[in-house]
């Protein structure tokens, strides 16, 4: 599915990701955790195609296309997703009118049919009730005035909606209670399949205890440090992200 | 100059005997006090502070036919009209009312929605009363209007009444060369409650200048939604001159929406003269090709505890330009006074052009003044969330384009006239693949 092989990337010159060497196979969820500042967050934006950073060294091979070639669009029309960890507010789109042109365009792309107001409502409807959100939400303009969890709800709606083969979630669980990471938990597992992958970027455990991951990697100093199975997750729980860091350093 | 202004005077005085309401002695002294303004001042020029942004060669360079004697157009109002609308209608076409296209409220004691031309006959002492001071005669397009004032709405809502409809007000440009100057008065009484629609069109391929003035005044716990709706073709001049006087804790907002015309000026000035007044200015310009647009606004705090709030945004085209001027003065005494004013504005090519200038004259020291102006570019934030959706770039970049002044319409009330200029905009400004 995914193949990411001695991936550097830079921002305005600082050098972030030193050399990423991670495979994701298809139906596998991989969490990577790690603390503030090793790089997280920069992989998953590298991932989707925003063009604030400079890729230096490496590939990415997605379902055997090279992704970093491709422009965010594409990438989402082949099924690539990424969860913001800051959704975008976007006031005068309403978030029907941004969920319609999402799954038109991938479908277009895809040679499909594109939806009309009838099955788009129908559908919708259906996704949106298994994240639990209400139905005027879909009417507001995109995330405006939508609570921290709102957002990340709206985000797996998206999600939901468009069925991508990768998703990349980006600190989803932040500024969650439990409640609302459980509503997200669920959307999240039933999206989970034989051909569909998933990486998630989190700092904490906690998330992993409702979306249990198949792999857990460590990433300090922009490099994967240790990568292991679930239970590394509970042993940094425990022991805390100090002793990863003096291994980075070392 | 002194051709344009002795071609003006010379209209006046070949006209002045045929105008409705000719023979009343205050509207005569109104008419003739307001050519003789005219006479000495003409046509603003670059060099007055208030009209150094916009030329107004393109309207003196040419000699306009006053409304008088013009031959009946015939109109088809079909295409003309806001689908689902439910208003109540006054229809004046190159400034002359037209009662066979307009639906007027059954007459009663309560108020009075009459165009001047015939209430000038009907109603002399209401009319008299309403109109007995016009808007001031800053500028030669006003001492004109006052001039020929002959046609235009005159309106009053008794106390404690509202109408069960909005008054949607058809200003309708067909006649080439001709310039309208309707003259409109307004007046909502004590907590009485009214919509107004100003709508400015012009039909056909003619060049045409519509000058009209509205003069409103708002009586305590008065409220009025004042919305000004001008879609001018590329050949359509308009100068519109708007004055609001407003008593104790009245509500005036007005929503001002320029979506064409070869060079529009509009001047809005609300006085919030008691305690409790607030105002509410919202504006919206999208032009393209060399259109011109240009707000001036002008809310002058007399009066302690008022609110005012101005939003003004624009999306420039091609090479269309746009000027904003909103001035904010607080006259001493008026203490707590709460104001604040933004304009907005987006530049979808590099030859577009946009002037905007606050003003703020304050002579109070317990006031809050927020100003602040912001010429812009697409948000690269929001661009990349839209692409990260499938969403091509052009279209996404359009999309937020159409957001950005979609926003504003949030603040139309009026179901069908949203919808109207929601899909103009959208049509304009979304592309799709």
């Amino acid at each position: 599915m995914l193949s990411i092989k001695n991936l550097h990337a830079s921002v305005e010159g600082n050098s972030i990701l030193k050399g990423i060497n991670l495979e994701v196979g298809a139906g596998e969820v991989h969490a990577i955790m790690g603390p503030n500042g090793s790089g997280k967050s920069t992989l998953a934006s590298v991932l989707a195609g925003r063009d604030d950073y400079e890729i230096t060294e490496g590939s990415v091979t997605y379902r055997g296309m090279d992704l970093l070639e491709m422009e965010p669009e594409i990438r989402a029309r082949e099924g690539v997703f990424l969860a913001f960890q800051y959704p975008v507010e976007i006031p005068g789109v309403t978030n029907m009118y941004l969920l319609k042109a999402a799954i038109n365009s991938v479908r277009k792309h895809q040679g499909l049919e594109e939806l009309d107001a009838k099955d788009f409502l129908k559908l919708i409807k259906e996704k949106a009730a298994m994240v639990e959100m209400k139905q005027e939400f879909l009417y507001r303009s995109v995330n405006e005035g939508f609570s921290g969890g709102e957002k990340k709800r709206n985000e797996i709606l998206q999600m939901a909606l468009l069925e991508p083969f990768l998703s990349v979630l980006d600190e989803t669980d932040s500024g969650l209670d439990i409640d609302a990471l459980k509503i997200v938990a669920k959307g999240v597992n039933l999206l989970r399949s034989s051909e569909r992958s998933m990486v998630l970027v989190t700092h904490y455990q906690r998330l992993l205890d409702y979306i249990v991951p198949d792999y857990v990697h460590v990433l300090a100093a922009g490099r994967i440090i240790r990568s292991g199975g679930k239970e590394l997750a509970h042993e940094l729980e425990a022991k805390g992200y100090g002793w990863i860091e003096d291994l980075a350093a070392a | 100059m002194n051709e344009i202004i002795n071609h003006y005077v010379d209209q006046h005085t070949a006209a002045v005997a045929n105008l409705a309401g000719n023979g009343i002695d205050w509207l005569c002294q109104q008419r003739q006090h307001g050519i003789d303004v005219f006479s000495e001042t003409g046509f603003p020029g670059l060099r007055e502070e208030d009209w150094r942004y916009t030329s107004l060669k393109p309207v003196t360079a040419r000699l306009f036919q006053v409304n008088v004697d013009t031959p009946k157009s015939e109109i088809d109002m079909d295409g003309l009209l806001l689908d689902g609308l439910d208003s109540y209608r006054l229809v004046f076409i190159d400034g002359s009312f037209y009662p066979q296209h307009s639906v007027l409220p059954e007459e009663n004691n309560a108020s009075m929605v009459e165009a001047l031309s015939g209430a000038i006959s009907k109603h002399p002492q209401n009319v008299q009363q309403s109109m007995s001071d016009g808007v001031a005669m800053e500028h030669g397009f006003a001492a004109l209007n006052i001039a020929f004032s002959s046609d235009g709405y005159v309106v009053q809502v008794s106390d404690n009444t509202r109408l069960d409809k909005p008054l949607e007000m058809i200003f309708i440009s067909a006649g080439d060369n001709i310039a309208a100057q309707p003259r409109n008065t307004l007046k909502v009484g004590m907590h009485a409650q009214a919509v107004v629609i100003e709508r400015y069109i012009t039909v056909g391929e003619v060049s045409t200048l519509c000058n009209s003035t509205s003069k409103i005044s708002l009586d305590e716990g008065a409220r009025l939604d004042y919305y000004l709706i001008q879609t001018q073709k590329s050949s359509g001049y308009q100068v519109s001159t708007v004055e609001v006087e407003q008593d104790k804790d009245s509500w005036f907002g007005s929503r001002t929406i320029t979506l064409g015309g070869a060079l529009v000026r509009n001047n809005l000035t609300v006085s919030l003269n008691k305690t409790g007044a607030h105002c509410d200015m919202i504006g919206l310009y999208n032009i393209s090709g060399k259109q011109h647009v240009d707000n001036h606004t002008n809310v002058v705090h007399n009066a302690p505890h008022c609110t005012s709030r101005e939003l003004y945004k624009g999306v420039l085209d091609q090479r269309a330009r746009a000027v904003f001027h909103g001035r904010i003065k607080v006259a001493q005494g008026a203490q707590k006074t709460d104001a604040t004013q933004a304009n907005n504005n987006l530049l979808l090519s590099s030859n577009a052009e946009i002037d905007t200038k606050p003003q703020l004259e304050i002579y109070a020291d317990d006031v809050k003044c927020a100003h602040g102006a912001t010429v812009g570019q697409i948000d690269e934030t929001a661009l990349f969330y839209l692409r990260s959706r499938g969403i091509d770039e052009k279209n996404a970049r359009s999309l937020l384009t159409f957001a950005f002044v979609n926003d504003v319409l949030d603040e139309v009330q009026i179901a069908p006239l949203r919808a109207a200029l929601e899909k103009v905009l959208a049509d304009r400004l979304i592309e799709n693949d």
